[in-house]
Formats: C-alpha cells, structure tokens, sequence
C-alpha cells in the first residue's frame, strides 16, 4: 500500500484515530482529521451501516443500483478516511478492534449513551489497554443528566438550544436553520476536544476522556440573550426578537435583539432576476456607511429627509427604509449591487446559492473552496469541499474519496495490526470481516 | 493571575495568547482561554469596540457592563495598548516574543503595515502560531470588501436555505439567523486551526501561519446543500423550520397548547415504533382511521404520512410542547421544543450536567449564571477562571510584573496614550 506515503504529511501526521462515528456530526469531527494527515479508521458493518451511505436515492450515482458505495454525500463527507469491517459482536472482531485502539491514538464515537460500554468498549474498559487514548464521545445529550438516553438530529438540537428561535421574523414561527447546523457545529467541537486533548498528551503523556453533548455546545451559542436572561432579568421571547434580518424591528421596544450593533439599513433586498436567491444585503453601520449608500443610489432626494437623518430616526422608519432602498435595488443584479456599493466603501453582499458559491463566487474559487476533485470508483470524477483555513506549513489535502465499505481491510489487517494471510483468512471464513449471509461487495460489478 | 493553585490542570494551561480581534475573532479566545491558556486581550486604550456592542448590565451603556463582552471574554486578561504608535509597536513586539499564539482579525495587510505581521513576529519567535481570522481571507478578489455578520451569512450561503414556506412568508424573506453565527463559525475553524498547528508544533516545533476566512468558513458548513449540487445540480430551497430541500419536504414545526412550538420530525420508523406513536395519538383523540392494520406494513404507511402529519399537528394543539418533546422521546422520537434562549437556564438536564456556572463579579459585589461548557474534559476541566477583564485591568501585571517595566515608565507610556 502507498497509504503511508499518504498519511505522511499534514499537522496531523502519524495520528491513529479509530472512528465509531456515523451520521453527521462525528463524521465532521473526524473529516477534520483526515483533510489534515490522520490517519482515521471507520470501523463499519455492512448490516448497521452509515445511513449517510444509504442516503437519499437523489445522491446516489446515475445508473447504478443504490448500494453501500454509491452515495455522493457520503463520498464527500468521509473522504480520505479508511474503511474496515469488523463484527464487533464477535469475540475475534472485538479483539482486533481492542489491538487497533491499543495502537491508536484517538478513539471517538457519536452513537446514544451506553452503546459503546455495552460492547466492552467503553472508557474505562479501553484506558487500561492504552492509558493515554484519547476518548471522545459525542452523544446528544451527553452521557450525563435525565435526558442522555433521548435521541437528536440536528434541527432538535437547534431547537433547545435556542438557535431556532434566534432565526425568523416577529410574529411568525421560527424559520430556524436549513440545514443541521448543529451537526457540523457538534462536529466542530468534537475536533476542538480531541485536537485540545492531544497537546496535553503531548504534554504529558496523559490522555482522557471527553463527554461532548451537542445540546451543550448548541446553548453556549446564544450567551448574550442568555446573560441578558440571568444578569438583567430580560426574557428572549419578547415583542421584537428574533428581529428578522434587522437589528431592530420598528414598533417595537428598543431594546438589543443579539445582532450587535444597532444599524439600519440593515437588511435583504430584492434583486432584478426574480428566482429565490436573488436577493442583496445591505448594513450601514457608521453615517458615513450611510451616506456612501445614499451616494451609490444616484443620491436621491429621499435619503436626505429627515425621517432618514439619524440611526435612531432610520431604525424607527425602516419600514420606508427599505422599500425605498429595494426600489434601486430590484433593477439591478445582486453581484452589481454588491459591486457598486463595495465601491462606495458600504458592507454587501449577496445572498448566494450553492450554485452561486461554486460557479460565480470569485473569492471560493481564489480560496479552492470547491476546487479539488477525486475520482471515485463508482460515482465518478466529483467536487470535493475543502476546509477554510489555510496553514502554511501543513495545508490540508484530498487525496482519496470517501471510502468503499471495507475497502482499507487489507492494509488495517495486515500493515496495521500485522495479521498474517492464514489469520485473515480464518476470521474471514469466521464472518468476521463481512456478514456470512450477505453479498460481498454487491454495488461493485 | 486569578488561578487558584488546588485547581486542576488545563488541556492549554501552558499557553499564551496575544489576541488582538474584534468580534470576529473573540469566541477563539474564549474558547482557548476556557481550556486555560493565557489569553491577553491587546486593546486599544479607549477599549476594544465589542465593549460599545449591548445588551448592557441594568442597560446602562459602559465599557465594563457589556453582557454581550462579558460572554465572549471569559477568563481572559485586558491590557491596553496603542499599536498606531512606535512605542506601542515595540512594546508588542517584545510581548509577541513570550508568546505562543497571535490570534488577530484586523483588515489584510494591517499588521504588517505596523511591522508586526507574521513575518516580523515570526522572526524573533519561530514557533509562534499566528492566526488572522478575516471575513474573505489574506488574498483574492474580495479581500478588502467589507462585511459584517448579515453580509457573510448572505454570501457564505446561509441565509439562501434558511426561511419560510412561500405560505408563511409570501415575500419569500431569505433569513440570516441571529446571534452572531457568522463569527461563530468562523471561530470555529480558527480554534480549530490553531490546534492542529500546536500540535504539528509539539511534534516538529515549527510556528505556523494560519489564514481564515469567515466567509469560506461558512460556505463549507451547508450541509446537504452541497452533495445536492453535485449529484443533481439543483439548490435547495428554504422552507419554515426545517432543512431546505430541491423537492419540498413535509412540515414539521408545529404550535402546541401553550403557544411555543415543537419540533416533530418523524424519521423511517419501525412497525413498534409507530404502534407507540399511534396508541399516543388515540389518547389524545386524534388517530381517526390511522387506528388501521394496514399501516402496519411499512411501505403502507410510507404513503400516509401526510394523514399521519395531521394527526401529530392536531396532537398538537392539545398538548404542550414540553408534553411533546418528553412524550416524543419516551416512544424513541427524536422530538423537541423550540426554546428561547432565556428559558434554557431552567432545564434540568442542563443543570444535572453541571453546564451552568457561577461566575463573581467583583468590581459589582454580585455574581452572576453564565452558560458553561460545550465539552466536560474529564482530564483538565474546563473552566471560567475570572469573568471577562475590565478594560485594562491586567496592566500593572503584564506590563510591570511579568515583563519588569517600572511604574513610572508604566505612567509616563500611559500619558502618553501608548499604554
């Protein structure tokens, strides 16, 4: 195998993780790892796979029959990541997963609490084995308190945490978030556990044991109306907040409805072309912001009016505010309007599909935000997503698709763990490394 | 130095942090000053601008009573310094030699225009990590553009997904979800970022030089949105408090008795698992015909869902959200509540957990509940060493007793408008 020739370079370079994770989040946790040199193991079973890998039929490669390896979603999110298949119901199975930890450096794992330690693989089981493994796990609700054994996806955990409420306009439901952005964000955290972890070990020697819950993360992310809450007694769920895409909703009381500074304008406006995202933003935060945006307007007579004169009187009136604005703005393009008023020295910018982001956004194309593409077994040649920071000395790098299922067994068997070819093959005649009654391979002609 | 000598050890205890950020860079600190690295917030001498941002404690506007600041500063130091001055310059560079990150957010190019970007730093201190968090990055086309929250979350990608139902909102608003999220994200990757480099330091010793964008980071944090575009090459299209979709997917937001609204998705489910769902929905009254041997059959009950859907909305209106949310989860559905921020300080779970913590305020003589840890560290615990520094507070430790300057040489520097 040339995998170690791969794994050799990136910050995180000689790092074993075994990964347990599936889904979303811990799989953004551990794709984190493998954009950066780890080396990750995904230990899976055909019988209980990812769901992400039998995800919508919608993602799946034209013209082949949906199977285990045909999921463009799952390709992306786990690409540069092994694959091995191993029963961890059976005693051998169990057995090579404890010899990997032993020889690894991370173990993480989002399933619900307790699944890990009903297989024998819970912490303590596992840190006697390898005293400085670092441990993390990435429940819902944690592995503590009443709740731990309730189930979440993300949009749940937005819900509780107080980030779908944050999201809407006065007198309507929560819009909420169109995506789970608690799973990357859960997933974010896992990494920022593990990475911490690691440099105290290399401090040390010490590894440890992370209890991540992503409802936990999801509620230090509203820490202002919180303190709001608890220091001066202000409830969040008030006339005027959530604020719709303005930091003040007008009629209501003045109060701070958690967007920082009062601006106004301060909003979307509509854009020639009609489709749903042809929309620009616009938020003056000084007066000469203000003015530079009257100024790129053709400085009509409007803006001097006094009901416009001062951010108090603009706050109060932008109801006219911004019927005015979008009246200049809905003959133009979202990217002119965003030019022009850049220009004029004034915060723009356009509300961007997915298709805009890769195709017409010059800034991710400067950045190689979509940039890179692999070649993937039976979905093709595809985009992959990169990663936004960009480090000098150990820059991230996508090297492989996501893996087929098994499809590392060779080189975790026998360069990793060092299994000879008589012991592969008798676990494998065992029904270790695939289900005896299941068809190997079967997406793969 | 407030840290008390029985407490226990911190996964960056051993680390100090010069950060110099505005909101766009001020949860990183937080984050590493909470897992106990030292974090010196360099401001300048009227204070940094986040302390001007509300809400402020009793709503009296001052650089000290900012809740929002408050949040975001935990456990770190103030000191004050003008970097538009040469002294200034020369009192950060011999900071930045003791230092082992340099976490800053000022325009492209402002740093070094001071003599004190990577470059300059780097060469007095090779293994210092300096992270410049930005909105587009250090290079490209849009690189000077301004932008502020709002503006990032349109570009980033965001809001285009986030919103309404065309019947919720007829003006088809695309929504940028409030709170700050932009940075947040943005200061996800960066801590992030600064880890994987400390670590590649432990190991090699080398500094590193990291470059963020905000607006990137945002554009990789979508989702679905993504492999939707390359395996089909459509964008999917907001809809009321729930994922986007190309192709319309069922509601699952509903308002319940007591006015909030739950959170009721209902995934592939099992023959015993919509059994329990159904004997629920008949105490309640609303299972109707759903009460059928046919729906037994998975794929029969597939094709109900819409019928299934009603019942639940009409479940509903006759129960609480927090009813739905415990009764949902005792029957093994993934269900909530749609909470506000302010009524997340009562739950028991979170309290069980330990998540909230006490946090002193001297200078006020009070105390007060800050939300708490995103991660329990069983090893080296996180924890809220001071509340967030007054503006300034930690000069005479930084400037007279840690790097030995004399307090006259402190004053005169501080008439000055240096310090």
């Amino acid at each position: 195998m040339e995998l170690g020739a791969v794994l050799s370079k990136g910050a995180l370079a000689g790092v074993r993780v075994v990964d347990f994770t599936w889904v979303r989040a811990g799989p953004q946790s551990t794709r984190i790892f493998s954009m950066f040199g780890a080396e990750v193991v995904r230990i899976e079973w055909p019988m209980n796979p990812d769901i992400i890998r039998l995800g919508s039929p919608r993602y799946s490669a034209a013209g082949v029959t949906p199977g285990l390896d045909t999921n463009g979603d799952f390709n992306n999110f786990n690409c540069n990541k092994l694959s091995v298949t191993l029963n961890v119901r059976s005693p051998s199975g169990l057995d090579l997963i404890k010899r990997l930890i032993g020889i690894s450096d991370v173990v993480i794992e989002n399933f619900s609490s307790r699944v890990m330690e009903d297989w024998g693989l819970g912490y303590e089981q596992l840190r006697q084995a390898n005293p400085a493994i670092i441990y993390v796990s990435m429940a819902g609700f944690g592995h503590s308190g009443p709740n731990r054994d309730y189930d979440t996806w993300g949009p749940a955990v937005q819900a509780l945490s107080g980030l779908t409420f944050m999201s809407g306009l006065p007198g309507k439901p929560s819009a909420g978030w169109g995506h789970s952005y608690m799973d990357h964000t859960g997933g974010y955290y896992g990494a920022m556990a593990t990475l911490a972890a690691l440099h105290y070990r290399s401090r040390t020697g010490q590894g440890q044991y992370v209890d991540l819950a992503q409802v936990d993360a999801g509620c230090t992310l509203t820490g202002a109306a919180i303190l709001d809450s608890t220091v001066n007694g202000r409830r969040t769920d008030r006339d005027g907040v959530p604020s719709g895409n303005r930091t003040h909703w007008p009629g209501t009381p003045l109060t701070d409805t958690y967007r920082g500074r009062h601006a106004a304008p301060h909003n979307a406006y509509r854009c020639a072309g009609g489709g749903r995202n042809d929309w620009c933003t616009i938020a003056c935060f000084t007066e000469e912001e203000w003015r530079a945006l009257a100024g790129a307007m053709g400085s009509p007579a409007w803006a001097d009016e006094p009901a416009f004169a001062t951010l108090l009187q603009r706050l109060e009136h932008q109801e006219e505010l911004d019927r005015r604005i979008q009246e200049w703005t809905i003959d133009l393009n979202k990217y002119e309007v965003m030019d022009r008023l850049q220009a004029a020295g004034v915060p723009s910018a356009p509300v961007q599909s997915m298709v805009d982001r890769v195709e017409n956004d010059p800034q991710l194309q400067h950045r190689g935000a979509f940039a890179t593409q692999a070649e993937h077994p039976v979905i093709g040649r595809r985009i992959y997503e990169g990663m936004p920071m960009r480090l000098e000395q150990a820059p991230w790098a996508i090297w492989r698709h996501g893996p087929l299922i098994g499809q590392d067994n060779d080189y975790v068997l026998r360069d990793v763990l060092g299994l000879t070819a008589e012991e592969v093959d008798g676990n494998d005649a065992e029904g270790v490394f695939w289900p005896r009654n299941m068809v190997r391979k079967e997406t793969l002609a | 130095m407030t840290a008390q000598p029985a407490s226990p050890p911190q996964a960056l205890g051993d680390l100090r942090v010069l950060e110099l950020s505005d909101e766009k860079g001020q949860l990183c600190g937080k984050l590493l000053a909470d897992l106990g690295a030292d974090v010196i917030k360099v401001e300048p001498p009227e204070g940094c601008s986040t302390r001007r941002i509300g809400p402020f404690y009793e709503d009296q506007p001052d650089h000290n009573r900012s809740l929002y600041f408050w949040h975001y500063n935990t456990s770190k130091r103030s000191i004050t310094l003008n970097l538009d001055t040469p002294g200034g310059q020369q009192l950060f560079r011999r900071l930045a030699r003791t230092a082992d990150i340099v976490l800053e957010s000022n325009a492209p190019g402002a740093m070094a225009s001071r003599g004190l970007g990577y470059d300059e730093l780097s060469r007095d201190n090779p293994r210092l990590i300096y992270c410049a968090v930005t909105p587009f990055g250090q290079s490209g086309p849009w690189r000077d553009f301004k932008a502020s929250d709002l503006t990032l979350m349109a570009s980033g990608g965001e809001m285009g997904i986030c919103g309404y139902d065309l019947v919720d909102d007829p003006d088809d608003t695309p929504i940028a979800p409030g709170g700050g999220n932009a940075y947040h994200i943005g200061d996800h990757y960066a801590f992030v970022a600064i880890l994987l480099a400390l670590y590649n330091r432990d190991l090699r010793g080398n500094g590193e030089h990291i470059d963020l964008s905000i607006h990137e980071a945002i554009a990789l944090c979508t989702e679905g949105s993504f492999p939707e575009y390359v395996m089909t090459g459509d964008n999917r299209d907001r809809q009321t408090g729930r994922h986007a979709s190309a192709l319309g997917s069922p509601p699952v937001q509903f308002k319940c008795k007591d006015g909030r609204y739950a959170n009721c998705f209902i995934p592939r489910i099992t023959t015993e698992e919509w059994l329990r769902l159904v004997e629920w929905l008949d105490e309640n009254g609303v299972a109707g015909d759903l009460k059928d041997d046919r729906l037994l059959d998975p794929e029969v009950l597939r094709g109900e869902m819409g019928r299934v859907l009603d019942a639940v909305r009409s479940m509903c209106t006759r129960l609480t959200a927090d009813e739905l949310f415990h009764g949902g989860q005792q029957r093994k559905l993934p269900w909530t509540v749609v909470r506000a921020p302010s009524d997340i300080v009562d739950d028991p779970h979170l309290r069980d957990r330990g998540f909230f913590v006490e946090v002193e305020h001297p200078e006020l003589g009070k105390r007060f509940t800050y939300p708490g840890a995103p991660y329990i560290f069983h090893g080296t615990p996180w924890r809220v060493r001071r509340r967030a520094p007054l503006l300034g507070e930690d000069n005479v430790a930084v400037y007279h007793r840690e790097m030995g300057m004399d307090l006259a040489t402190l004053n005169a520097l501080s008439e000055t408008g240096v310090v």
